[in-house]
């Protein structure tokens, strides 16, 4: 059933592309702003370069849970789904799932202009970069749709979801930026390994709650 | 539904808290000694450390109201929960105003970003945005679990959210932290009958906010 949810998310983006293509564009928007409002010298650029690329992330992932459960809303599909009988828990790990994919495949496609329209340099061990950020999606993804999966019913659900998930990520964001600043700067393991732990204790709080309390948050 | 004050125990309740409550003030101004470096400042204290505390605690009873409306769901445990976030928001407020007002002339800073400060920051934004989402919701059954779960989720952030800003810029928070434990008597004692008098507000406040929420839902 998993599977099914998941291949549903996945042909729905895949025909609409309205989640990757509205990521894409947003995240694109930002890095010019960041490119055009940031006067810094490089070495400065750089030590902030980390955190203003969490900083976009947690802007397009706003942008990519709401979506993900405002496509249910439209004709009343997410009340059909809901009603479906089928363990409900599994509807946030597929929506989890599915967001971690178009997230990681949103962020394949934006780092290369991240980091040339601000003219810094690539990350010399990128396959390491590319793995913690593996890590801190999945974290990202259950924090966004679980809070996304709360709000979508309500009014000023565009509003609300920024607003309660935003101190929710926080300690999210501070190991994101403290993981990839220890990458980047070609820090010892030894150095971030406790911020991999906080992510690592937060996916599968956040993972475990979610899938326990999914079944809660939609009761019709 | 009755008027709060029309049942015994709610009078005694009110009067012996409002007696607690005024002892408390006037040991505080007049009966605790000044600290050399400190003077007035310190005093903030007595009350910054025991709103912070009831801060906490109304969280806490926040995530056990949800936990009950979970397994019991017995709208009585929104109520509480309902009220319980209004009055830990009410106290967070508190600390956030009264640690700043002790930080500047001790630390020279209004503000640092110091674990709990922080972790009290972050939460009090969280339960505004709480409170703007049980505002704006809508269907209210949904918005009772749907609250219920995010006080939950709250509370089980707090560890996470203090661990990640302590490790966060260590050399920032290296200000004295001030041990209540190992203070000296003359300031311990007084220390601890504010934390309980504020404990006793609470329960008060939350009976009493729990009722008028009640009874707003009945008509």
């Amino acid at each position: 059933m998993l599977f099914s949810l998941i291949s549903k998310e996945l042909l729905m983006e895949f025909r609409s592309k309205q989640i990757i293509l509205s990521m894409l564009i947003f995240g694109l928007t930002i890095i010019l702003i960041f490119a055009l409002s940031t006067d810094i010298s490089y070495e400065i650029l750089t030590n902030y370069s980390p955190g203003m690329f969490w900083l976009m992330n947690l802007f397009i992932v706003v942008l990519g849970a709401h979506r993900s459960f405002a496509y249910e809303k439209e004709f009343d599909a997410f009340s059909l789904l809901v009603s479906a009988p089928i363990d409900r828990g599994l509807i946030f790990l597929s929506k989890w799932i599915s967001g971690f994919i178009f997230l990681t495949t949103t962020q394949i496609l934006l780092i290369a202009p991240f980091f040339k329209l601000l003219l810094l340099d690539i990350p010399e061990n990128l396959s390491l970069f590319a793995l913690t950020s593996l890590l801190i999606n999945i974290g990202m993804m259950a924090i966004a749709n679980l809070v996304a999966g709360i709000v979508i019913r309500s009014n000023f659900s565009e509003i609300l979801l920024p607003l309660l998930l935003f101190p929710l990520l926080s300690p999210l964001m501070i190991a994101a930026t403290k993981i990839s600043s220890g990458v980047i700067n070609s820090q010892h393991y030894e150095m971030w390994n406790v911020w991999v732990l906080i992510i690592t204790s937060i996916v599968v709080i956040f993972g475990l709650a979610g899938y326990a309390l999914f079944d809660f948050i939609v009761e019709e | 539904m009755d008027f709060f004050l029309k049942k015994r125990k709610n009078r005694l309740l009110v009067f012996s808290g409002t007696i607690i409550f005024a002892l408390n003030l006037i040991n505080i101004i007049l009966n605790t000694p000044m600290v050399a470096d400190q003077h007035w400042a310190q005093k903030i204290f007595y009350v910054h450390v025991p709103s912070a505390w009831v801060g906490f605690l109304s969280y806490f009873i926040v995530m056990i109201a949800g936990f009950m409306l979970y397994i019991k769901n017995d709208d009585k445990w929104d109520d509480i929960g309902l009220a319980s976030a209004e009055i830990g928001t009410f106290f967070m407020g508190l600390v956030l105003i009264t640690g700043p007002i002790w930080a500047k002339p001790i630390w020279g800073t209004f503000w640092i970003w110091e674990p709990r400060l922080t972790t009290t920051l972050i939460l009090f934004l969280f339960y505004l945005g709480y409170f703007m989402f049980r505002s704006f919701g809508g269907n209210i059954e949904r918005i009772r679990r749907q609250a219920a779960a995010l006080g939950i989720l709250a509370f089980i952030n707090v560890p996470i959210i203090f661990m990640s800003v302590k490790f966060w810029e260590p050399e920032i928070q290296s200000h004295p932290q001030v041990e209540m434990a190992s203070q000296p008597e003359g300031i311990l004692y007084p220390f601890i009958f504010s934390l309980i008098t504020f404990t006793f507000l609470f329960i008060i406040m939350l009976r009493f906010r729990a009722h008028t929420i009640r009874l707003k839902n009945s008509l």
